[in-house]
């Protein structure tokens, strides 16, 4: 058992990252708070009068907000959606014997290496730019007109762009949970006769839930705030085709200098982001007692 | 246990691996031949495999486009440093919560955790406003800090779930024998922690590498990482592809070595230890 003299220790090692951490989410966030009951636009020197609730009647009102509500939804959707069927066959195949099962995942996986705002560039100019990309002479090979990805279907072309960054990241977590599957269970079901599909799902399925449980957690708090893909291909555009709520309210405070409706519209991502959070901190904390 | 498979099925298996493998990797090979293109091969119609002139010209050029190197080194700097600050930030308090568990140890731990669910748009107003009141816009310091502190709940947790594996007996074996708390830590959990440590800063970098919000939000023609750096190739410049494809794949080629050394870390890290 622990001394009272260690657990001294323990607390004094402990709270060097608890008070930074405490920190950096209550002075941001008191800020945050602060500014958005205050009518302030960095373009508009002068005193910042207490305006109370206005700012977010204006951000929630605002077409662009219900706009970039539903793209945001969209995205996340359409990326889970991808991720995880694709994910779910990739991993069952790269679990299946074969040669050199080594080199295929590394290609599998490279995407999420690559940073977002690569992977975004190179698909924007070198695949879907309507006139020199290689969707462009695919389309023209094929006999049909060259397609403008980004203009024409922007937030497909995200949802595309995204999704081959994170197929990789539910791949990976999908087939490590594949592999910790009882072998023997498997077996004796084979034995009892059952079937490759039934096999898949009565084993396979219930066993991989909780790791889907977990990317599908983790994906949508990092979806929620995608935003370099945006910014570097669409830049939100075309009108508000594109834009999601984390850049909708990068665009308020940091295009418009509007600090003011700029924090009332981070306070909405914050809860939106927390009512996700609390399904994963239940998924995550379960393990902690396993 | 191997499973029982005919040769032909293993080959099809692998056939059709590889065939998606190249299909999801081709992006990523594409801009590496790209590079090695003159700009008018890059935009050729139709698009030139292996048969045209290789060259590294376009290494040249963005190498002499004297800012290069800089963002290389920002995004060395930025993440090497952030990853370090942590790191010495994290292993005491990852330490203490492994070996000293008390009443509240898994209440902190998830708390930890909720603040990396706070998203980054949230604070941006604040954050910016703090920085340029500091002095901190655009500087590889202001960076340094916030990457810290948004990866440091990461790098806990990746630790204490590496710590916990240590088994305490030997621990306490140690203090039987009239350790010091020092020597303790130094002699008998260092060595053991190594590995584990190895794989967070591993993984650590990576992410820092990438972050793409704040860097790109919180910098400016000096501090700017690689991330900032490709994003200015939005621009019409992009649409010089063969150089665009060289100072891409000088951007992603570290990391994506990097990345593919810490496979099974990236699953045990990014899931805070749920999936391993």
């Amino acid at each position: 058992m622990a001394t009272t003299h260690a657990r001294a220790a323990a607390r004094l090692m402990i709270s060097p990252s608890v008070i930074l951490l405490l920190g950096w989410m209550l002075i941001p966030l008191g800020m945050t708070l602060y500014f958005s009951v205050l009518r302030y636009n960095l373009l508009m020197p002068g005193d910042n009068p207490f305006v109370g609730i206005e700012n977010y009647q204006y951000f929630l009102t605002d077409p662009a907000f219900t706009a970039a509500l539903i793209n945001t939804l969209a995205l996340v959707v359409g990326v889970l959606a991808v991720t995880i069927i694709g994910g779910t066959l990739l991993a069952l195949l790269l679990d299946q014997p074969m040669w050199a099962t080594g080199i295929w995942r590394i290609l599998v996986i490279a995407p999420f290496f690559v940073m977002p705002t690569v992977s975004a560039l190179v698909w924007k100019n070198m695949f879907m730019n309507p006139v020199n990309g290689l969707f462009a002479h695919l389309f023209k090979s094929l006999g049909l007109a060259p397609f403008d990805f980004l203009a024409q279907a922007p937030l497909f072309s995200i949802i595309w762009i995204v999704s081959w960054q994170w197929l990789p990241f539910a791949t990976l977590i999908l087939l490590t949970a594949m592999q910790s599957l009882d072998r023997e269970q498997i077996e004796a079901a084979e034995m009892d006769g059952a079937g490759a599909l039934s096999r898949f799902r009565h084993i396979t399925i219930p066993h991989l839930g909780r790791a889907a449980t977990v990317v599908v957690l983790i994906e949508t708090i990092f979806l929620l705030s995608v935003f370099a893909e945006i910014l570097v291909t669409t830049n939100g555009g075309p009108g508000n085709a594109s834009t999601n709520l984390t850049y909708l309210v990068y665009a308020e405070s940091l295009l418009r200098f509007d600090v003011g409706m700029g924090s009332a519209g981070g306070v909405v991502a914050i809860i939106l982001a927390n009512i996700v959070a609390i399904f994963l901190m239940r998924a995550i904390g379960k393990n902690l007692d396993a | 246990m191997a499973r029982a498979v005919t040769p032909q099925r293993k080959a099809l298996n692998t056939a059709i691996a590889a065939l998606i493998g190249a299909l999801i990797f081709f992006p990523i090979f594409w801009t590496v031949l790209t590079s090695f293109k003159t700009e008018t091969q890059a935009i050729a119609d139709p698009p030139v495999w292996f048969a045209f002139d290789w060259t590294l010209e376009n290494y040249t050029a963005v190498n002499q486009r004297s800012d290069y190197l800089l963002h290389f080194w920002n995004s060395v700097v930025i993440s090497v440093g952030s990853t370090l600050l942590g790191l010495m930030i994290a292993v005491p308090a990852a330490w203490a919560m492994a070996f000293v568990p008390g009443r509240r140890t898994k209440d902190i731990l998830m708390w930890m955790l909720s603040t990396k669910m706070l998203p980054s748009v949230g604070v941006l107003v604040p954050i910016y406003l703090l920085f340029r009141q500091l002095g901190l816009l655009d500087t590889r310091m202001g960076l340094v800090i916030v990457l810290t502190l948004i990866n440091l709940p990461i790098i806990i947790w990746m630790l204490y779930t590496y710590f916990r594996e240590i088994p305490g007996e030997i621990l306490e074996a140690a203090r039987m024998d009239g350790a010091s708390l020092r020597e303790e830590v130094t002699h008998v959990l260092l060595p053991m922690a190594v590995p584990g440590m190895a794989s967070t800063v591993l993984l650590n970098i990576i992410l820092a590498w990438n972050e793409a919000f704040w860097t790109l939000n919180l910098t400016a023609a000096k501090a700017a990482p690689l991330t900032a750096f490709i994003a200015s190739y939005s621009s019409p410049e992009g649409l010089f592809y063969a150089k665009l494809s060289a100072a891409s794949t000088m951007a992603i080629a570290p990391i994506l070595i990097m990345g593919w050394f810490s496979q099974k870390q990236l699953v045990r890290g990014l899931t805070f230890g749920a999936v391993k």
